[in-house]
């Protein structure tokens, strides 16, 4: 008998199997932004000066690109997810359940509602 | 009447005679309606008898005669030779499993594993026959119906690529078949599946790579299956902390 062996690089042959490993990927770099944001906070507590200094030092072109990376990865990490709602648990009104379509949809007109109403208040809407 | 021909690059392991596996082409003669299975039959028939690789009914209902082809586990009894592409058909055995010789691996993980799961109607107490049969309502069939469906081919643990990293991963098909019969309204074996598909081998594993779902030759989604287990594993494991003991079934 010939023991199965994966072969190395094994995710990239599938388009599928990337997508998935974005997701995961995507859901540590998802922890690495909130840590981000909570160290913003800290700065923020020790004083202007500090938290803009920060602020500045997010501002270079090189924090910006890894930023955008990070975000990106954020992106990816929140649609895949989206998209496999519907299948991970079906939710159903009638007897049919939505289809992960429909589901995924509703997802995305939520999430910007939602984003739009933080928004709002942050800039001073309320 | 057979006017192309194609190049089929069939993986070989013949442990008498090899150290590791190796591919052999063979060019053959096909028409439209040949499967790949019926290119594997032409081979071994008219060139190549050693070829060894599993089959039965040629109408994807036995689930013997599943392949990697063209890197893609499929049923090689479905696959038509026109729709696969390029101008060579790839066919290896199914990955993440050992292989015994040519395209047939060894099942025997998957069968203990199954039965594991107790696939069969569990009751506690049978009720007499003179009650007569146990009759279900048509929602009530639904409710498993399309779990029913698999046929037992292993494309889902091909696929897998959990199952590929973890041999000891309870996988697609075992999970998707436990949940039809907890799903089942006859059926009373849920914990005792459940302690089974809740352990650090079992249904946790799965990250919902969701690839058992694609390749699915009977669309019977065991990557849903899996978490909605999830939910009744976590759902059941919530009551044995919080509800007292004589309000739990």
């Amino acid at each position: 008998m010939y023991p199965w062996k994966r072969r190395a690089g094994w995710w990239l042959r599938n388009p599928r199997f990337l997508l998935f490993q974005a997701r995961e990927a995507g859901g540590f770099v998802s922890a690495l932004f909130g840590l981000l944001l909570l160290y913003m906070l800290v700065r923020y507590h020790e004083g202007v000066a500090s938290y803009d200094a920060f602020l500045a030092m997010l501002s270079t072109p090189v924090a910006l690109t890894v930023l955008a990376l990070l975000f990106a990865f954020v992106m990816v990490h929140a649609l895949t997810w989206f998209l496999l709602i519907g299948k991970a648990q079906p939710i159903r009104f009638t007897k049919k359940p939505l289809r992960a379509g429909t589901v995924f949809a509703i997802n995305i007109v939520l999430w910007v509602l939602v984003s739009g109403a933080v928004l709002f208040v942050v800039f001073g809407g309320l | 009447m057979a006017d192309k021909d194609v190049v089929f690059r069939v993986k070989r392991y013949r442990p008498e005679r090899d150290v590791e596996p190796h591919y052999q082409d063979y060019r053959i003669p096909y028409t439209d309606d040949m499967v790949v299975l019926d290119g594997l039959n032409y081979i071994k028939d008219n060139v190549d008898p050693t070829l060894t690789y599993r089959w039965s009914c040629r109408m994807g209902i036995c689930g013997s005669c599943g392949a990697s082809i063209n890197g893609t586990p499929r049923l090689t009894c479905e696959t038509f030779i026109k729709e696969v592409r390029g101008r060579t058909v790839v066919v290896d055995p199914m990955p993440n499993f050992p292989i015994l010789k040519d395209l047939v691996v060894d099942f025997d993980d998957f069968l203990r594993k199954l039965h594991e799961v107790r696939p069969f109607i569990d009751r506690k107490e049978e009720k007499p026959l003179a009650e007569g049969e146990y009759i279900q309502f048509p929602e009530e069939i639904e409710a498993y119906r399309q779990q029913s469906m698999c046929i037992n081919c292993m494309l889902c643990y091909a696929a897998c690529p959990v199952f590929g990293a973890s041999e000891h991963f309870i996988g697609p098909a075992a999970s998707a078949l436990a949940y039809r019969y907890i799903r089942d309204s006859r059926d009373e074996g849920a914990d005792a599946r459940l302690d089974v598909l809740s352990t650090k081998t079992g249904i946790w594993e799965c990250t919902f790579v969701g690839e058992c779902s694609v390749v699915c030759p009977k669309d019977v989604d065991p990557a849903g299956a899996i978490q909605n287990l999830k939910v009744l594993a976590s759902i059941r494991q919530m009551r044995q902390l919080l509800m007292p003991k004589w309000t739990r079934r």
